[in-house]
């Protein structure tokens, strides 16, 4: 049996677990260190656990620079080819699309309703396809491309950064990319993400030509 | 009884053969239908860079692992460039350009991935000052608040006592 220690005082027992006290450093390792690194991770947690973040979306390299050229066939027709070089000085969008996506279907409708309104002309770009069940999909479901482009082999599709489908571009006068939506396209993201960058673009179109 | 004595037949066949193969044999034929190249050295080089490249579509695996669609093209992607002499680099940049740095597995060192490289060294130096600081602090203390020695304990201690 070992006598009772005596209780050692407050501040020795701060000293001895380290804490320099009544000091501007003790203030500092008490209070303003844990408080930082409470920020820290609060500001950490806020935009990594941000329920509306797409952890899959990812930044694509290919914003501001120019929009991959390319020639393929038409869905409609294995004879008739279209090339994105033939909109060129015109905003359009390209909507990269495959009958096996689920998602692009749900889209659909709204992609009809954009091309009722006519504001931009909508290149669709159906890759890793079946030739048959793409225009089985554009009867059925309506078409809503100007041209419908057909990527059987993914080329051109690699070349645009596509990683999933539905992905849409937007391409500005100048054949340069200025803006990539991924998920299916709803008509709120149209007007709040598409419509002011296509009426910029317009804008600054006009001013360099005038 | 016929059935049974096929099954039988065939579950014998398909054991002899899966041993015969060896299972990653087997599995990579799944993953990939290609042939491989017929330069080793670039075969070697082929599987070095498809290690390193992400699957965009199923995030944490290569593209060499990754039975998915896009991993298949970018693969044949990767063996096409091979066989037209490109670089590794010319690779990566090709990737890079198109995917963004994400596709990269092996982060460059490069300034804007400076953060990256750095956050551990600069944890562990932080992490030692403060254990230097504490430590001295400690040794710092004045031993005021040792019990004061008592009655010699019986015994010397650590002799089993406690």
């Amino acid at each position: 049996m070992r006598p009772p220690r005596p209780r050692p005082s407050r501040k020795a027992q701060a000293r001895r677990r380290g804490w320099p006290d009544d000091s501007g450093a003790g203030l500092m390792w008490k209070f303003l260190v844990p408080m930082g690194a409470f920020l820290a991770l609060a500001v950490l947690f806020a935009l990594g656990l941000n329920p509306n973040r797409d952890i899959r979306a990812l930044p694509s390299p290919l914003i501001g620079k120019a929009a991959p050229a390319f020639t393929l066939s038409v869905v409609e027709d294995p004879a008739r080819s279209f090339s994105n070089a033939s909109l060129e000085g015109q905003v359009y969008v390209l909507n990269a699309f495959g009958t096996w996506c689920a998602p692009c279907r749900e889209e659909q409708d709204t992609l009809l309703e954009i091309a009722k309104q006519g504001v931009v002309p909508i290149v669709g770009l159906d890759f890793n396809d079946d030739r048959a069940r793409a225009q089985r999909w554009l009867r059925e479901l309506g078409n809503p491309y100007t041209a419908a482009a057909f990527d059987p082999d993914e080329r051109v599709a690699i070349d645009w950064g596509v990683y999933g489908a539905p992905e849409t571009f937007l391409v500005d006068t100048h054949g340069k990319i200025i803006f990539k939506y991924i998920s299916p396209m709803t008509l709120d993201v149209w007007q709040r993400e598409f419509m002011p960058r296509i009426a910029a673009a317009r804008a600054a179109a006009r001013k360099a030509g005038a | 009884m016929k059935p049974a004595i096929w099954l039988m037949l065939t579950m014998l066949g398909l054991g002899a053969s899966s041993g015969a193969l060896a299972g990653a044999a087997t599995l990579d034929a799944k993953v990939d239908n290609h042939d491989q190249l017929i330069d080793p050295a670039l075969q070697a080089r082929f599987e070095s860079i498809t290690k390193q490249l992400r699957c965009l579509v199923c995030q944490n695996e290569s593209i060499a692992d990754s039975n998915a669609q896009l991993a298949g093209d970018l693969r044949r992607e990767v063996r096409e460039q091979l066989l037209a002499g490109r670089t590794d680099a010319e690779i990566f940049d090709f990737m890079t350009a198109r995917y963004g740095e994400f596709v990269r597995f092996n982060t460059p060192l490069e300034g804007k991935t400076l953060a990256i490289w750095g956050a551990p060294f600069f944890l562990l130096i932080a992490g030692a000052i403060v254990v230097f600081r504490v430590t001295r602090a400690r040794s710092r203390l004045p031993l005021d608040d040792e019990p004061s020695p008592g009655p010699a304990a019986p015994g010397h201690p650590g002799s089993g006592q406690r």
